[in-house]
């Protein structure tokens, strides 16, 4: 069963609270029965003893009256005498209120009895004959006849008095008993209040202590990198819940583990690309390529080679299908084929025949490779380029002396098909005369399908536009300012990666081997 | 980083099936064309016609995943077809050589007619 902490607590102070309770109610009793003695004593006992005191004192008071008369033939003893059995009847009757038990009762009733038989007898005998003169007689018949029933009147209220003065002192002992009882009882509830107050003080948090201590320990453990801490509790609150989540985390963590060692592995990937992709760019006479790159991801596919023997610039760029790091492979798979193949002086055509062949062996069914391998006699300007697949290189010509900007336009030409997919992609080349001061400019499709937030690409129209209105800008500055350009269309959110070749061509007055250079050349 | 989604719908036709995406093909979306394509051969589809008429923007990635199609479908006895009518994507097919031996028209029917014979008579 599920239990909050705070319904455990409100529960133990529920406890505490009916523990004192408890101990009040015992308190309450206890007093009560405290009560109960003293209302046996006070209210009963007391009030009867006085009454039997007082009917005993009046007859033996009628008695002392009567007597008195015979002596002294005074009449005020004679009222005094009436008085008296008025106070006994009263006394008796406020007796017999009082008095409860059946003995005491019957004891009373014979009281009674007595005293009538006393007052009959002082009424008609003693009386009667003191006033036909007849003292003598009548003193003698109360001392005979008066005398036994006083006495015995004497003897019934001393037994009467005995029974409550018996009562008095069960009822003193009785309460010395119940409030040392009281006292011990209270004792044991507060001490046994105590007791479960201390344990439940001590064991209810102590589980939750213990709990807490493993989480602590096994979130100390995760903190040395330690993900596989298994902490069972079953207390059913939010501590069980903090040990639920804490087994959640650590596979959350282990995640997030693989992704930071996947992150070192693509930061690696990528450093290696670029050492690849960012060697410095030979120097040759009459020609300058500047290369701009920017990635959308650590790693890529889009590449770039450049290469210069005797009177030749190759530049090739290459763009892999996909993105991440299967891009980023097959990009290293074709340029160094490439790169191993030129080195050997193999042609163009064999080159690409070569990556080719590695890509298709090379790369899962639905990735392909596009470039264009393009060479510029750095003195004649004539450009020779083989398009595998590839958006085709544009050229900026020259602006005219006048500050006019130079025509710009796509280089069309037979076009092959992508590397990786088919055994003969076609080998198709194409022949463009450059002038001095004409620009060739290579790029990769993410300028192309840079998309705006209407979904709109940036597109081959607009590019065009852009390259041409950038005509006067200086090929170093050309790129960054046309991805500037594709940056803001997409409003800084780009997918794919960036890259641009910007190719000049200065011309040069003599070759190496004293020939005249192409100072003018023609578009072919 | 974007991550859009592609509905693709799977519908009988007479000796070919429809293959229908609405959404991109790019590099977020093309998993779930290439599974597409392998749940159809499991099931024995294997002559099928992609219809483009809903994908407003195609990459390498989704034209890689068209191509591993084509391939996969082939080597299971069938063939792919694709109806296009989008001037982007048919300039893609035509840069990358894509266009050459994939029967590529404007609608689904006539898309079919180009299917290689004997495709998916197993």
């Amino acid at each position: 069963m599920r239990m909050s902490l705070r319904w455990k607590i409100v529960g133990g102070y529920g406890l505490l609270l009916m523990l004192i309770a408890v101990l009040g109610w015992v308190t309450l009793t206890m007093f009560g029965s405290l009560r109960s003695v003293q209302r046996d004593v006070f209210d009963e006992a007391i009030p009867q003893l006085e009454a039997v005191n007082e009917i005993i004192r009046s007859y033996t008071a009628q008695s002392a009256a009567v007597r008195g008369f015979l002596i002294s033939s005074n009449g005020e003893l004679l009222q005094q005498y009436s008085s008296e059995v008025a106070t006994a009847r009263t006394w008796q009757a406020e007796a017999k209120r009082l008095l409860s038990s059946r003995r005491d009762r019957r004891l009373l009733q014979d009281l009674v009895a007595t005293g009538r038989s006393f007052q009959r007898l002082v009424n008609e005998e003693v009386i009667a004959r003191a006033r036909k003169g007849k003292r003598t007689q009548a003193f003698r018949i109360l001392g005979q006849d008066g005398a036994p029933l006083i006495s015995e009147i004497e003897v019934l209220g001393n037994l009467l008095q005995t029974a409550q003065r018996d009562k008095v002192a069960a009822g003193e002992s009785e309460l010395q008993r119940n409030s040392s009882d009281a006292l011990v009882t209270l004792l044991l509830v507060t001490i046994g209040a105590l007791l479960i107050g201390v344990v439940l003080a001590v064991l209810l948090p102590g589980r939750l202590v213990a709990n807490i201590s493993r989480l602590v320990e096994a979130t100390r453990a995760i903190g040395r990198g330690d993900f596989d801490q298994r902490v069972e509790i079953h207390s059913g609150d939010e501590v069980e819940e903090l040990a639920q989540r804490l087994d959640e985390m650590q596979g959350g963590l282990k995640r997030l583990r693989t992704l930071a060692y996947q992150e070192r592995e693509l930061e690696i990937a990528a450093s290696i690309q670029q050492n690849l992709l960012q060697r410095s760019l030979p120097d040759a006479p009459g020609a300058k390529v500047w290369p701009l790159q920017r990635q959308a991801n650590l790693v890529g596919g889009d590449w770039y080679d450049v290469g210069f023997s005797g009177k030749t610039l190759t530049v090739v760029i290459g763009d892999a299908s996909g993105k991440g790091v299967g891009a980023a492979l097959m990009a290293t798979v074709a340029l160094t084929v490439l790169r191993a193949e030129r080195s050997l002086g193999t042609g163009p055509r064999r080159v690409i025949e070569k990556a080719n062949q590695a890509l298709k062996e090379a790369t899962a069914q639905d990735s392909f490779t596009t470039l264009v391998y393009l060479t510029i006699d750095v003195y004649s300007g004539e450009v020779r380029w083989i398009n595998m697949g590839h958006p085709s290189p544009f050229l900026l010509q020259r602006g005219g002396d006048d500050g006019q900007a130079g025509r710009g336009y796509y280089l069309e030409g037979p076009r092959n098909r992508a590397l990786g997919w088919f055994d003969d992609p076609g080998f198709s080349e194409t022949v463009v005369q450059l002038r001095p001061g004409d620009r060739l400019v290579l790029f990769t499709d993410g300028f192309l399908e840079a998309k705006a937030p209407t979904s709109e690409v940036f597109g081959e129209h607009r590019l065009a536009q852009g390259l041409s209105r950038l005509g006067r800008v200086c090929s170093s500055e050309l790129g960054e300012q046309l991805v500037q350009e594709v940056e803001l269309f997409a409003a800084g959110k780009l997918d794919d990666d960036l890259t641009m070749l910007v190719t000049e061509f200065y011309g040069s007055e003599v070759t190496p081997d004293g020939r005249e250079g192409v100072a003018e050349a023609t578009e072919v | 980083m974007s991550q859009q989604k592609i509905e693709i719908d799977i519908e009988d036709a007479t000796g070919y099936h429809i293959l229908r995406a609405v959404g991109d093909f790019d590099v977020y979306t093309v998993g779930t064309l290439r599974d597409s394509i392998g749940t159809m051969i499991e099931d024995g589809k294997t002559v099928v016609v992609v219809d483009l008429d809903e994908v407003p923007f195609m990459d390498s990635s989704g034209l890689g995943a068209l191509m591993g199609g084509v391939r996969r479908l082939r080597e299971a006895g069938g063939d792919l077809a694709i109806a296009c009518t989008r001037e982007p994507h048919l300039k893609l097919f035509d840069i990358t050589g894509f266009g050459e031996g994939v029967s590529i028209a404007p609608t689904v029917e006539e898309a079919a007619k180009g299917l290689r014979d004997g495709a998916g008579s197993r």
